[in-house]
């Protein structure tokens, strides 16, 4: 626990303590370590790792990644396993069985058939279930793609269709829907499909780079030094070339592939993953991993190169395993063998998006962020606050270190114009996210202007409804599907491939994160189809049907965003700020025009709290002359409680309460209008407002009161006669006779 | 002694500044005198005037100590009174123009008594400081001479631009204000109304300009043509410098400099003359006082009124010739100013982006070397605020009505805030289509008010008083004179019909319309 406990401290210097790092991973692993097992698979279809022993396969979720879990076992016949993986309905097993061979069972029934084959000549490079509605299963072979479609009734497979061309090897992620199949003498020509919910879309025909060591050699593109990642909703492929020492990077779109520049690397080995939509590019070699964040054009790396920690190690330091790791004592490494937390080690398999299977140990980890660490390590607050806003996974922390930094930049009071980079940061991403519907608590009030493009409209509301159903059924899913960007993929070819378009796809993919749905939105006839997820047969029980998109998850504690809503910004930032900051307030008030500014441009309602403290503090420094001019031109909006802080601000200053006496009127506050008027000693003005307004709220005696008080007869009796006119049975009141006797004894007074 | 000698004078105005506390022995009394205009009136005609308004004073003040003399109505002249620091008195004296029923405002013209006195304070401090620094009296009347008589130019010349009265006089007479002047009110401000989003930016200009003078407590006003946008200098301050940025800081301000050349080529400026004639008159009266003194003097007065010596700099930021710098200098200093709230010493930038006018006050004692630092918070306000001063202006420049944007057809109208000194009122030209009889009952009206008003300040200070004034002019215009809480509005409503009731339903509309409904209880 030592390691988590120095990095969770927000100051990080440079004295390079042992526990610093940006990403690490969490003891304890989840152990896929049946006996005798051999071999573990990885699904990425349905999200689970998969072993076999005994004729039997287990099964684990590793979405979400709980380490205690328990596996499910089917039992299936004996033979060679190349390759396992489940239907994304869970209903068969799909078992590799040679080259030439899979064969299929259903796991309810246990009924078997095998699909082979047609000509010797050809064979399987492997697999995998889609969810394209055209087919259910597509083999990757020598040849091509054959394209295969299930028939429950007979329980047989039927060819849709083929895509004939030589493939040498192939990468495929779910995620991305996208199957790259290479070709070439060098493997560096490429052509690629994404089989989407919507269809099959074949991409343009490209090839990579690949530098070359001498005029002869030509390097061969192996099928481990290329990645298919998806950041933001974007889709990009990665690509090694070792004699570079680079690592390119390719974009995607229907209708092109483009080059997006590269990343320099520093070791032969290279992993990639993806964490929270944050590119983690190991350089396992160098045991040390960078990280970039791809949102924008830039490719400067988030921090500086830094190993991977194990953290939540119940027995050793961390200081300990690195120091072990360095050496690569074999005794020592004995020792660790029993931790089984050899970071980097050779048996290391790197899992799309963010796991990490230790083969030989049969352990499985998951790769975290630490969010804090990367928050402290950049002095540039603006980009670490635009970067930590678009962390979803861990949404809650990171909206406390955003509001945390936001303080203090405040508290140190740092230049003006700072501060309003770090405000517009927050501000545009919560208007972004009111737009997009990823601000649920928000979006019930505070949205003030829609976004106009009908579009964006749907996908936001596809967004809503899977960010909903995840919330509900997030415990029980094992869809691991992140069809959303595979629809981005679609949505961005049909608005003309336009890069901003793709760029909004950011805030929607990333819920599918938490909660893995199944949400296909059908861009092209622009409606939203939610479909109930069809599961797989379930261990525990535990099932929420997503037909029921309901919004009650819009109260769990889980965030799905970090964006800070104005009424946060107030509580959070400016009302602890207030309290801290002693002295001159107009440091304050500036950093609060600020807010009003970015809020007022991004067309975001604030809370009338905001403006009453605003008021507050330009009367404490007895700036009353701003303060008037700030009501009249409306820089704080007119509301009940501001009017009232203007008339207890300016006990002092008869301007502000004559402010606050006119907001009331402006604001047809009647009842309070007319109390504040008498109270001011405008009598006679406030019977006259009462009478043509029609309030009959307020009581004679408040009026008959003040009059009395104010010692003027002349006064007194007008009060009495217009509540004599105008008060039916007003004069058979005891007020009337109190106040009678009373301005009779005033008016005899002087005589007698 | 008697008013007759004063009035066989061509001038048909005598100004006059004087300090009960000097010259109280006989054969002293010229002591007194600290200004006078004309300065050529032989020294016993201007000790009868001075005579008179000190006795007056002094019977006065025995019944009403607090507020003495307010002014003397004799049968030709009127003497308005305005006490503008204790023992420092100054006096108008006006001819009454019998011929066109003329009537003079008192307020009004003690307004710009009380302005003229204003603005010297904000740039020479006050006159009895002054006194006090050099008993002789030299520099102050060397001061007040050159100051009063350029506000004297200067009144005329910005008379001349801002109204096309055709009965405008040039030469030697001085347009005071008049009947023509009644939807007028010196002493206030008038101000740009602007949408909440550009009042927002507006702030937030506001702040990165004050936050660029570091720690010490700074201020700023922003004027956009010559309306005042943004301020956060107190009342008094913001009006002295408003008025001093709209005569000689503002683009229409500083373009009249353009203008005046093209009068200088036909060498017939009425200002060009009078500032001349008013250097010679200053010097000839200086001289009969202290002979020797004065040549060396005046030339190191700074004269902040004076014309055209204001202009744009290349940085944006305006220059003058005005100050002159001790080490000879070829760039005036940095003008300093007096703000009455602080008491504070400030250095005063200004800042010019198309029609915006930026005015910056930094206090002396935050700026460490002079001239050096001062053009290092420039420099600081060029790096921070320039692009959003350019993004200001054009946002204000998209909304603003060009100059009729105030107009409200059918009304000629007054509005006054008196809590926050704003006024607003129906574009010059338009007021200019008024009758003049509908103008000279509305003076008349104003006046009544005036007097209502100054009744009320000593009866209750704390209680505004209501008033709603309709009379049938004999034009058959009404005029229109309400006053609620503070706020006034004077109104002309020539085309309405015959009924008060119209006249009142107007009024309510207008109150509706454009005052939030302030005058409606």
């Amino acid at each position: 626990m030592s390691a988590k406990a120095s990095t969770s401290q927000p100051v990080v210097g440079l004295s390079a303590s042992g526990a610093l790092s940006h990403a690490y991973i969490k003891y304890p692993p989840l152990r896929c370590n049946i006996p005798e097992s051999s071999g573990l698979f990885y699904d990425d279809g349905n999200k689970i790792i998969v072993s076999q022993a005994n004729n039997q396969v287990f099964s684990w979720k590793i979405a979400p990644f709980t380490p205690a879990i328990a596996p499910t076992s089917d039992s299936i016949s004996e033979g060679p396993i190349l390759s396992i993986k489940f239907s994304l309905d869970g209903k068969l097993i799909a078992i590799q069985r040679s080259n030439h061979e899979i064969q299929f069972q259903h796991r309810e029934t246990g009924e078997t058939f095998t699909q082979k084959c047609k000509s010797e000549s050809e064979s399987i490079l492997g697999f995998f279930w889609t969810d394209c509605p055209l087919c259910d299963i597509v083999f990757v072979k020598t040849s091509g793609l054959d394209l295969f479609a299930y028939n429950s009734e007979f329980n047989m497979l039927h060819l849709v269709e083929t895509r004939k061309l030589n493939v040498s090897w192939y990468v495929y992620t779910h995620e991305s829907r996208l199957v790259l199949l290479a070709s070439g003498m060098q493997c560096k020509a490429f052509t690629g499909f994404q089989l989407s919910s919507v269809g099959i879309i074949r991409l343009p025909k490209f090839e990579m780079m690949m530098a070359k060591a001498e005029a002869n050699s030509k390097p061969v593109l192996a099928s481990k030094d290329v990645y298919i990642i998806t950041v933001y909703g974007r889709i990009y492929c990665l690509q090694v070339d070792r004699v570079a020492m680079l690592l390119h990077s390719y974009r995607f779109y229907r209708d092109a592939v483009v080059q997006q520049g590269s990343l320099p690397i520093y070791s032969t080995k290279i992993s990639v993953s993806v964490v929270d939509n944050v590119l983690l590019v190991h350089q396992v070699d160098a045991k040390v991993v960078i990280l970039y964040d791809i949102f924008l054009d830039s490719r400067a790396p988030i921090s500086a190169p830094l190993p991977l920690l194990l953290r939540g190690l119940p027995r050793s330091s961390s200081i300990g395993i690195r120091s072990n790791r360095k050496n690569g004592d074999n005794s020592e490494a004995n020792y660790l063998s029993d931790l089984e937390a050899i970071i980097y080690g050779d048996d290391w398999n790197f899992l799309t998006p963010d796991l990490i299977c230790d083969v030989s140990n049969k352990i499985m980890w998951k790769l975290h962020l630490d969010l804090e660490a990367i928050a402290a390590s950049s002095s540039d607050v603006t980009s670490v606050l635009e970067f930590l806003q678009r962390r979803k996974l861990d949404a809650n922390k990171a909206k406390h270190l955003c509001l945390a930094m936001s303080r203090t930049v405040i508290l140190e009071r740092r230049p003006l114009s700072m501060v309003a980079r770090v405000i517009d940061v927050l501000v545009s991403s919560y208007a972004h996210s009111l737009k997009t519907g990823g601000y649920f608590k928000g979006a019930r009030s505070d949205k003030m202007a829609t976004s106009s493009a009908p579009h964006e409209n749907i996908l936001s509301a596809g967004c809503m409804a899977s960010a909903s159903g995840a919330t509900i059924t997030g415990k029980s899913f094992e869809y691991g599907t992140a069809c959303l960007e595979g629809e981005y993929f679609q949505a961005s070819a049909s608005s003309g491939t336009d890069l901003e378009d793709i760029s909004t796809a950011v805030y929607f993919r990333t819920d599918t994160n938490i909660g893995t749905s199944k949400v296909p939105i059908d861009t092209g006839i622009q409606k939203i189809e939610v479909q109930p997820p069809s599961l797989q047969t379930d261990h525990d029980g535990t099932r929420n049907n997503l037909s029921g998109t309901s919004v009650s998850g819009m109260q769990e504690p889980q965030l799905t965003s970090p964006v800070i809503s104005p009424d946060e910004m107030y509580s959070f930032v400016f009302c602890p700020a207030e309290e801290e900051m002693a002295g001159d307030p107009s440091y304050l008030v500036a950093i609060m025009i600020e807010f009003l500014r970015s809020a007022s441009s991004e067309k975001i309602k604030v809370h009338p709290n905001f403006y009453v403290l605003t008021v507050q503090l330009l009367a404490r420094n007895e700036q009353f002359a701003e303060l008037g001019l700030f009501i009249i031109n409306k820089v704080l909006e007119p509301s009940r409680e501001v009017a009232l802080q203007l008339l207890e601000s300016g006990r002092q200053n008869r301007q502000t309460r004559k402010l606050g006496l006119d907001m009331l009127r402006q604001l047809n506050l009647h009842h309070d209008y007319v109390v504040s008027l008498a109270q001011e000693g405008y009598y006679l003005e406030a019977l006259r407002y009462t009478r043509k307004h029609k309030v009959v709220t307020v009581r004679p005696s408040l009026f008959l009161e003040g009059a009395f008080a104010s010692k003027d007869p002349q006064i007194l009796a007008a009060v009495l006669r217009f509540f004599s006119d105008f008060l039916p049975g007003f004069s058979h009141t005891s007020d009337h006779k109190i106040y009678y006797h009373l301005l009779t004894d005033i008016t005899m007074a002087p005589v007698t | 002694m008697g008013l007759s000698s004063v009035s066989s004078n061509t001038e048909d105005l005598q100004f006059c500044v004087f300090d009960l506390k000097r010259g109280q022995y006989e054969g002293q009394e010229l002591d007194k005198i600290l200004f006078f205009y004309p300065a050529d009136l032989p020294f016993p005609s201007q000790l009868s005037v001075i005579g008179l308004s000190e006795g007056l004073i002094t019977f006065t003040s025995i019944f009403s100590p607090e507020a003495p003399c307010e002014v003397i109505e004799a049968e030709m002249h009127s003497h308005v009174f305005y006490q503008a620091e204790p023992d420092i008195w100054m006096v108008m004296v006006v001819e009454k123009n019998t011929e066109v029923q003329a009537v003079w405002r008192i307020d009004a013209l003690r307004n710009v008594l009380k302005e003229v006195h204003s603005l010297f304070m904000m740039f020479h401090g006050s006159i009895r400081l002054l006194l006090m620094k050099d008993p002789t009296g030299v520099i102050v009347r060397s001061h007040l001479y050159t100051f009063i008589l350029d506000y004297l130019s200067a009144f005329r010349k910005w008379r001349t631009l801002d109204f096309c009265c055709c009965d405008f006089l040039v030469g030697k007479k001085l347009h005071l204000p008049s009947f023509r002047d009644s939807l007028k009110e010196r002493g206030t401000v008038e101000m740009l109304t602007v949408g909440r989003e550009a009042a927002i930016e507006v702030q937030s200009l506001v702040r990165v300009v004050e936050s660029c003078g570091g720690n010490a407590q700074c201020y700023s006003l922003l004027l956009f043509q010559d309306l005042l946008v943004s301020t956060t200098l107190c009342p008094d301050d913001t009006i002295n410098l408003f008025t001093y940025a709209v005569l000689r800081l503002t683009p229409h301000a500083l373009s009249s400099r353009q203008s005046s050349w093209s009068y200088r080529g036909k060498g017939n400026s009425g200002s060009n003359i009078i500032t001349k004639s008013s250097t010679e008159a200053a010097a000839s009266f200086s001289e009969q006082h202290s002979p020797n003194s004065w040549s060396e003097d005046h030339r190191s007065i700074p004269r902040p009124l004076q014309h055209d010596k204001w202009s744009k700099g290349k940085d944006g930021f305006l220059v003058n010739d005005i100050w002159h710098g001790d080490s000879g200098n070829s760039t005036s200093p940095t003008p300093v100013v007096y703000l009455q709230q602080t008491e504070e010493r400030m250095y005063l930038c200004a800042y010019q982006h198309c029609s915006l006018t930026l005015l910056f006050v930094v206090p002396v004692s935050s700026i460490i070397n002079g001239e050096q630092g001062i053009s290092a918070v420039k420099q600081l306000i060029l790096d921070n605020a320039s692009l959003k001063m350019s993004k200001v202006e054009e946002k204000l420049s998209k909304g603003w009505g060009g100059e009729n944007a105030y107009h409200v057809s059918g009304y000629r109208y007054l509005l006054i805030d008196a809590d926050r000194n704003i006024s607003r009122a129906s574009p010059p030209s338009k007021v200019a289509t008024l009758a003049k009889d509908s103008l000279l009952f509305l003076t008349k009206l104003r006046k009544e008010v005036d007097i209502e008003k100054s009744r009320t300040r000593w009866d209750c200070p704390d209680h505004d008083r209501d008033l709603e004034i309709c009379i049938r002019a004999k034009n058959n215009a009404w005029v229109i004179a309400r006053a609620t809480r503070g706020k006034e509005l004077y109104m002309v409503l020539e085309n309405a019909n015959e009924t008060v009731l119209y006249a009142s339903d107007a009024v309510e509309k207008f109150s509706n319309r454009y005052c939030n409904g302030a005058f409606l209880d």
